[in-house]
């Protein structure tokens, strides 16, 4: 008995993986950008456990080297490799994307939830925080916020764009909700005697897995993307390398655009703008998965 | 009609909620800032070399910008004096009252946003719509596609250091920063408006080639997704030409959404791009917020962000309650979002 129904699970999930493969195949927008992507994060990753710690401080090289043998992509004016600055920036806007993309998603999920599942009251409260957050241009208030917490660490970055990143995931919750709620398997579950939390975490959530894994990739390229422009305006972590900082350093007072040292800036920008298309690639991709009235026009 | 009315009094019950909350939280948050900004006055008086009778004046500015009061006191008095339109004088640029600061900034953001947001508009939805028609049966139009969505995929302020790096220091065709020569003064020459063109060319490319992605996009998938309907087979059926059918017929239905996108935009022009201008030292409200940031300027910083914040969200009323009005489809729910 026991032995059958792990047959049957085990076939089950066994169906599940060759038909998600099966979809990965066909899905070119997603096996493209999630390639870049991994390529982005991994090398950086590796060879920052292979760098030696000596060779992080400024005068290791010597300064404004163009792409050579010793430093692959140049040095800036302080004598740093740009390579080296890259394995140390790569994890850590990674870091704020992951944070500020995971607390976003989650107090979206739960405001959604709880706005669309219980309505009433906690609705309309809900419902109007929602709307104000949505309408109001949130880098004012993180250039604001930014400003107030001066030396700021890439954790703290990450938790202050947080804050601002759940309006968009709750509003589209708690509409998947309101749509999920009248259908019949919610009822079924009713009617059996589930508990509300119950019919929330084992009826609704797994529907909502890819909505809500296409709104964290949103939600991550969005948290970058502030990073960057905090940090390009002088507001971001200034004792840790970022993305952003990087881009800050090279273009402060102009000086490795007036000194021509393209590998110094240019690489920053670059990398940055392949996360970007990388990960809304990746976005497109889970999308037609999680709708697939997409798939026809893709 | 009496659930119009209601979603109507619901999006005005928002508004106000909107413009409250924001007025708190602009009066609050700069004043947690670790920082004093008559201390800056102070160091850039000894800086200037006259540090006689600093201390004085530094406690007749704090009494007069009323710092000597409590926090409450001091918010009180500046809903009140708000709500009679009065912004207050400027900390950083002792004299002048931030309204006038903003007077002079406000029209170099405007200016600049209204024209860039227009002519990407324009060239977006129609390079947009030939690429929706001819869909696959043109190489170079499908080439177009991944073009548009790197451009949508760049970020303003990255395409701005690019365009700075190309235009203003290799080739050396447009300056580098600022919205005229320093050496000319603002009139109404030809000469004048030439500068101000040639200083506004690189900022203006910035923000019109990203925001051309995805008017590009979106004009696209509009006009994919109307080719199948009936009212185009019948065009078709009775012999139209193809660029009649396209342009009076499918482009013209598509216009609605793609309008109102253009509505949220203009709408949005006032938050505009804080990044480009600081980045070009191009002097609008981003420049102007940005530079009273680092100088702790509460009552301009105050008043920037505020005035940002109330017309973005009296723009979305405003769209949010004639959008009803032009699609009747539009099915309308008491408060917030559908």
């Amino acid at each position: 008995m026991t032995i059958a129904a792990d047959q049957t699970s085990y076939q089950e999930t066994y169906q599940a993986s060759r038909e998600f493969i099966r979809q990965l195949r066909r899905n070119s927008k997603l096996v493209i950008g999630l390639v870049i992507f991994l390529t982005l994060v991994i090398i950086p990753l590796i060879a920052g456990l292979f760098v030696d710690p000596t060779l992080r401080s400024t005068g290791s090289f010597p300064p404004r080297m163009p792409p050579n043998a010793e430093a692959p992509l140049g040095t800036d004016a302080l004598g740093r490799s740009v390579f080296i600055q890259m394995t140390e920036a790569v994890p850590n806007s990674l870091q704020v994307g992951l944070i500020a993309a995971a607390l976003g998603t989650m107090i979206g999920a739960i405001v959604g939830f709880s706005s669309g599942y219980f309505g009433g009251v906690v609705d309309t409260i809900f419902r109007v925080l929602i709307d104000v957050f949505l309408s109001v241009p949130s880098l004012l208030f993180l250039i604001l916020i930014a400003s107030l917490v001066k030396g700021v660490g890439v954790q703290t970055m990450a938790l202050i764009i947080g804050l601002f990143a759940w309006s968009w995931p709750a509003r589209q919750v708690r509409a998947q909700v309101l749509s999920l709620k009248e259908r019949n398997f919610v009822e079924i579950a009713r009617l059996s005697g589930m508990s509300g939390l119950e019919i929330v975490f084992r009826e609704l959530l797994p529907h909502m897995i890819p909505w809500l894994s296409a709104n964290f990739v949103n939600a991550f390229i969005s948290a970058i993307l502030s990073e960057a422009g905090l940090s390009i305006l002088g507001l971001g972590p200034q004792t840790q390398m970022t993305l952003g900082m990087m881009i800050y350093w090279s273009t402060i007072n102009t000086s490795s655009l007036l000194q021509n040292l393209w590998w110094w800036w240019m690489t920053p920008v670059i990398t940055l703008m392949l996360f970007f298309l990388s990960l809304y690639l990746i976005h497109l991709g889970l999308d037609e998965i999680s709708n697939p009235r997409m798939r026809a026009t893709a | 009609m009496k659930a119009y009315w209601r979603y109507i009094s619901g999006r005005i019950v928002l508004l106000i909620v909107t413009v409250f909350i924001s007025i708190t939280v602009v009066f609050f948050v700069p004043r947690l800032v670790p920082g004093d900004p008559l201390n800056s006055i102070m160091i850039e008086l000894s800086r200037a070399g006259s540090n006689r009778g600093a201390s004085e004046l530094i406690e007749e500015y704090r009494h007069m910008f009323g710092m000597d009061r409590s926090v409450w006191e001091q918010d009180i008095s500046f809903i009140r004096e708000l709500l009679r339109g009065n912004l207050g004088y400027s900390i950083a640029n002792f004299p002048s009252q931030v309204s006038d600061l903003i007077r002079v900034s406000l029209p170099w953001t405007i200016g600049l946003l209204t024209i860039t947001t227009i002519v990407s508009w324009i060239i977006g939805s129609v390079i947009g719509a030939v690429a929706g028609w001819k869909g696959s049966r043109s190489k170079v139009i499908q080439a177009l596609v991944p073009i548009a969505l790197i451009l949508y995929a760049t970020p303003y302020y990255i395409l701005a250091i690019i365009l700075i790096f190309l235009f203003a220091f290799t080739w050396r065709i447009f300056p580098l920063s600022g919205a005229y020569s320093l050496t000319s003064t603002p009139s109404f020459t030809l000469s004048f408006i030439l500068d101000v063109i040639r200083h506004g060319t690189l900022p203006a490319l910035s923000i019109i080639l990203v925001s051309l992605g995805w008017w590009f996009l979106s004009m696209r998938s509009l006009i994919t997704s109307l080719k199948g309907e009936d009212y185009i087979l019948n065009a078709e059926a009775m012999g139209l030409k193809e660029r009649r059918i396209l342009w009076g017929y499918a482009f013209r239905n598509a216009l609605l959404p793609q309008v109102t996108g253009l509505a949220i935009s203009l709408g949005h022009i006032v938050s505009g791009a804080i990044i480009t201008e600081v980045l070009f030292a191009y002097p609008g409200l981003g420049w102007l917020i940005f530079n009273s940031i680092t100088r702790f300027d509460f009552p301009t910083i105050q008043g920037g962000v505020l005035l940002i914040i109330i017309s973005v969200a009296v723009a979305n009323f405003v769209i949010d309650i004639s959008y009803p009005l032009v699609d009747p489809r539009i099915r309308y729910e008491p408060v917030g979002v559908g």
